[in-house]
């Protein structure tokens, strides 16, 4: 393939015909003249079975002969210094293999749970015996653990509003004297934790200086890079690092690293000399392994009569942990095209764990506020939600997804047009409302990436590649790619990932796994495809060219092979082909990047405060759709993921001791099965033209907008805006008592 | 330890003497109500049998078999299964029967096996994950488990089918608000909940228990 190619890209009525530059090499693009046979379709999960019976093995489940059981030994103060470390009594303990410091005397404490030091035994139950052995004696120091008492925090009155006055700036002051309405509100957001299902945590084995890791993580190459500088550094000859991840019980962003735990884990094997499993448990999951941070927003705008945004003031605090980072809150961009505007943002440290990255950070907290603050300006203004974002946003993927989602969810009628009264025929107990939100994503993909495809003389064909399935569905993407360039069935392909002897991959994040590996796997695939084309053209007596795929056949049309016959003519070695990854093309892009649209309706117990939410929609895209009934997996998680911290989650922490109160699943709630809605889901499929497959990410765009479509609908059944999430039954109550009225 | 206690209801009654009865297992330490501990039972009939701490062997039935297992009387139910016998299906997640993650039936009753000891299992019949498939076959509810994909992750999924599993043997057809009940103790964090009930409802539909 080389050269431009013209491709039909889009979706629906809104088409386009681009021009598009491919590089040398590349399989040809599909756009919307390809007519596919298994890519879009609803595929099974092809690691499904081995899931639900049990038989799929995670790191914890990684059972070795003579294996020992780590854990870290923690910080129980949240500031300090830690003065003195006593191991010897640990060491004396029944069963310990090893003992090992992780932080020498002298070094600082920086939050309740800071690794310590860490032990080998062999059983769990002989480990926590020798933990409690190891003598600790520390330095400490005032600490603070809210971010709002944090230096350099704002004063927050009573009313949940910052005290201060902002600053005067010309532009948007002026902006905001011409608008027809002006509204401020200010939001918070609190912690929440991933609460992955599988802990962090290793299984570790050296074999003379060769070290094998299997490690619960979404980027295996990254761990591997990771471990083996840590184990040079740490001064232990190292060979061979081998990472394996075959099965990842939930990341959500916080296993992008091996984390300290990783590095104890190999250290502890090197020196029992026997392979080590650490998995940290659930107290250690919430406090020291990274969440999304708490944020306070505080925003200004303005209105014409007709919706038109015209001014956008906006400032926000991050609460952080001791780093200091990762506070920040994203805006929908979306609506702000043009209009003047201010935005300002810090962060504040606080004597506790580092946020990390959260399925789409920064966003459901931004977009809550944001999207909250669009519908009470709507309110004041006197304009319908709706109607206000789609005049202010014209993003044509978007402007779809408003309309097809307000069609099915039926937003006219569903909508309260009273707020804080009963809908008409509801009990007077209950009050009902409706609300939307937007979301807005990137998730192009690219960097470099690998993958293996063999075709054998038995007609089994392999795809490999070496980064992590954490549960996307990745390697039924592998397996349905490269069946729809073989043109036989999926199940027919074994698609293997986590294994860093494979080809490289990237890291879990930022919704770049499908969008990065699927144009390689397309090319190992099409690559593999010529090879065997070429031998049935000379066993036909054919051009190669002629030779199509398609049904379980090859061939020219007549005569065609089975797949079987046609396999038959590789011989004893397999056809192997290695798939690489060629940039995006230059603006090829029917949209850089994901929309998406939802809607959510609730019903609010005025007796008791509780909110339920009744039913869900949701509009997304994310290019062309791979696996449909995946996809809309993917989706549906999302929508009760951010359905749980609208309504749940929030970490607790004692501000003496610094210690988190609810560190269990007991009391830090997640959406059960007793919490579900009615969901819906809709994908909408984009031709994106941008590589030779034009998928986009998926896993965050969906989780962005439910938390913002939730509290809007709040609003809208109960007339008063819960402005701190989580919404939980003591806020609706207050919220309650201030309708008009009440 | 040595020191003699007042007895609520009047004798002299030493410590270690109760403690020394009462140490049979957690069940009778449960029943040593003041009226017992005041009784003839746990000082006379039967010479108590003392285990740990140490490990001990006990024998569990699983899944139809009898398997020998070394265990402390510490040990859970949940470890025995993972670290022991290497059935590795039932996870642990949170650890206090908050997530069903661990769920196995015991007398065909789910039980979170992160809080049942490992001895007091002794005598019952024990059903993990791993009695729902063999080598290609599979149970139905795990081919709709597929076919819905009830699961993303996954880890959460051999709970889910267990308490799915024990739903669909109590209930035959169960409807959405028995199923929303059954499952009420398991949590998944990647949001599979709605089509694990698509699953349950389907294995039902096709007579499937």
């Amino acid at each position: 393939m080389k050269g431009e190619v013209e491709l039909k890209l889009g979706f629906g009525s809104h088409t386009e015909t681009r021009k598009v530059e491919v590089p040398d090499g590349d399989a040809p693009p599909w756009d919307l003249n390809t007519r596919f046979t298994v890519v879009g379709t609803d595929t099974d999960r092809l690691d499904g079975m081995q899931k639900a019976s049990g038989r799929a093995k995670y790191t914890y489940d990684i059972n070795l002969p003579g294996m020992l059981y780590g854990l870290i030994v923690r910080s129980t103060i949240a500031r300090g210094k830690l003065t003195a470390l006593e191991l010897e009594e640990a060491r004396k303990m029944p069963g310990v293999r090893a003992v090992i410091a992780i932080k020498e005397a002298g070094k600082k404490v920086r939050f309740v749970g800071d690794e310590i030091a860490a032990i080998a035994a062999s059983s769990i139950d002989l480990a926590r015996d020798a933990a409690e052995k190891v003598g600790i004696t520390y330095e400490a120091e005032d600490h603070n653990v809210d971010y709002l008492q944090a230096q350099g925090a704002p004063v927050v009155d009573d009313s949940g509003s910052v005290a201060d006055d902002w600053t005067a700036h010309e532009k948007v002051d002026g902006a905001l004297g011409k608008a027809d309405v002006v509204h401020t509100g200010t939001y918070r957001t609190e912690v929440q934790t991933h609460s992955s299902l599988e802990s962090h945590g290793q299984v570790a084995r050296w074999d003379g200086d060769d070290l094998e890791v299997w490690s619960s993580s979404q980027a295996t190459f990254g761990h591997r890079g990771e471990l083996a500088a840590a184990m040079q550094a740490r001064g232990y000859k190292t060979g061979s690092v081998v990472v394996h991840a075959e099965f990842v019980g939930g990341g959500f962003g916080s296993k992008f690293s091996a984390g300290v735990e990783g590095l104890a884990c190999c250290a502890l094997a090197r020196e029992a000399q026997a392979p080590v499993k650490l998995m940290l448990n659930r107290f250690e999951e919430h406090t020291c392994t990274g969440n999304r941070p708490a944020v306070l927003i505080q925003i200004r705008g303005g209105v014409q009569k007709d919706g038109k945004l015209v001014a956008w003031d906006w400032r926000s605090f991050g609460g952080c942990g001791h780093n200091g980072g990762g506070g920040g809150a994203a805006q929908p961009d979306h609506y702000l095209g043009g209009i003047d505007q201010r935005r300002d943002h810090k962060d504040l440290a606080t004597d506790t764990d580092p946020a990390r990255p959260m399925r789409a950070p920064g966003h459901p907290q931004g977009y809550f506020g944001a999207e909250l603050f669009l519908d009470e300006l709507a309110m004041k203004a006197g304009i319908d939600p709706l109607e206000l974002r789609q005049k202010n946003d014209k993003q044509v993927i978007r402007s779809e997804q408003w309309r097809m989602g307000a069609d099915k969810f039926g937003w006219q009628k569903a909508r309260n047009p009273k707020p804080g009264s009963p809908m008409p025929g509801d009990d007077p107990r209950f009050l009902r409302g409706c609300g939307l939100a937007s979301a807005r994503w990137g998730g192009m993909g690219g960097g470099q990436s690998g993958c293996t495809c063999r075709i054998h003389a038995d007609g089994t064909v392999e795809t490999r590649n070496g980064a992590q399935d954490i549960g996307t569905g990745m390697k039924t993407v592998m397996a349905v790619l490269t069946a729809e360039e073989l043109g036989i069935a999926p199940a027919m392909v074994k698609a293997t990932m986590g294994h860093t002897n494979d080809p490289s991959g990237p890291g879990s994040g930022g919704s770049t796994t499908t969008p990065s590996l699927a144009p390689t796997v397309r090319h190992a695939a099409w690559l593999a495809r010529l090879e065997l084309g070429k031998l049935v053209a000379k066993q036909l007596g054919v051009p190669a060219e002629t030779v199509k795929f398609a049904g379980g056949k090859v061939g020219p049309g007549a005569p065609m092979l089975s797949w079987d016959d046609a396999c038959k003519l590789i011989g004893p070695n397999p056809i192997e082909t290695q798939g690489k990854r060629f940039p995006n093309y230059k603006d090829a892009a029917f949209n850089n990047g994901v929309c998406g649209a939802q809607f959510a309706e609730v019903l609010v117990d005025t007796w008791t405060g509780i909110v339920k939410v009744t039913r869900m929609l949701a509009v997304q895209d994310c290019g062309v759709v791979l696996l449909k009934k995946l996809a809309e997996s993917q989706v549906l998680g999302a929508m009760i993921q951010g359905m749980s911290y609208a309504l749940h989650e929030q970490r607790l922490l004692d501000r003496r001791s610094g210690r988190m109160l609810n560190g269990d699943f007991n009391n830090y709630k997640i959406a059960g099965p007793a919490d579900m809605p009615e969901m819906e889901c809709i994908m909408l499929s984009v031709a994106n033209g941008h590589t030779n497959t034009g998928a986009v990410g998926l896993g965050e765009p969906p989780s962005v907008a439910a938390p913002a479509a939730i509290a809007n609908a709040v609003f809208n059944a109960i007339g008063v805006p819960v402005r701190h999430l989580p919404i939980t039954p003591d806020k609706v109550l207050v919220a309650l008592s201030q309708r008009k009225g009440a | 330890m040595t020191r003699e206690v007042e007895d609520p209801h009047g004798s002299a009654f030493s410590r270690r003497a109760f403690l020394k009865g009462a140490s049979v297992a957690g069940i009778a330490g449960a029943t040593a109500s003041a009226a017992t501990a005041a009784g003839k039972t746990l000082l006379g009939r039967r010479k108590p049998e003392v285990f740990g701490p140490g490990e001990h062997e006990i024998q569990l039935k699983i899944n139809g078999k009898q398997r020998l297992v070394k265990v402390e009387p510490r040990t859970t139910l949940l470890d025995a299964l993972r670290e022991r016998l290497d059935l590795t299906g039932a996870k642990q997640i949170c650890d206090r029967g908050a997530c069903g993650g661990c769920t196995v039936l015991l007398d065909g009753e789910p039980v979170n096996s992160c809080l049942t000891l490992a001895m007091d299992a002794q005598g019952h019949e024990l059903t993990t994950v791993e009695s729902l498939s063999d080598g290609d076959k599979s149970h139905p509810l795990l081919q709709n488990f597929v076919a819905c994909d009830a699961m993303q992750c996954g880890f959460c999924t051999p709970g889910m089918v267990m308490s799915s599993y024990a739903c669909l043997q109590k209930r035959g057809k169960p409807d959405r608000a028995q199923i929303r009940h059954d499952l009420a103790g398991n949590i998944c964090r990647c949001g599979t909940y709605g089509r694990i009930f698509a699953a349950i409802e389907r294995t039902a539909q096709a007579g499937g228990r």
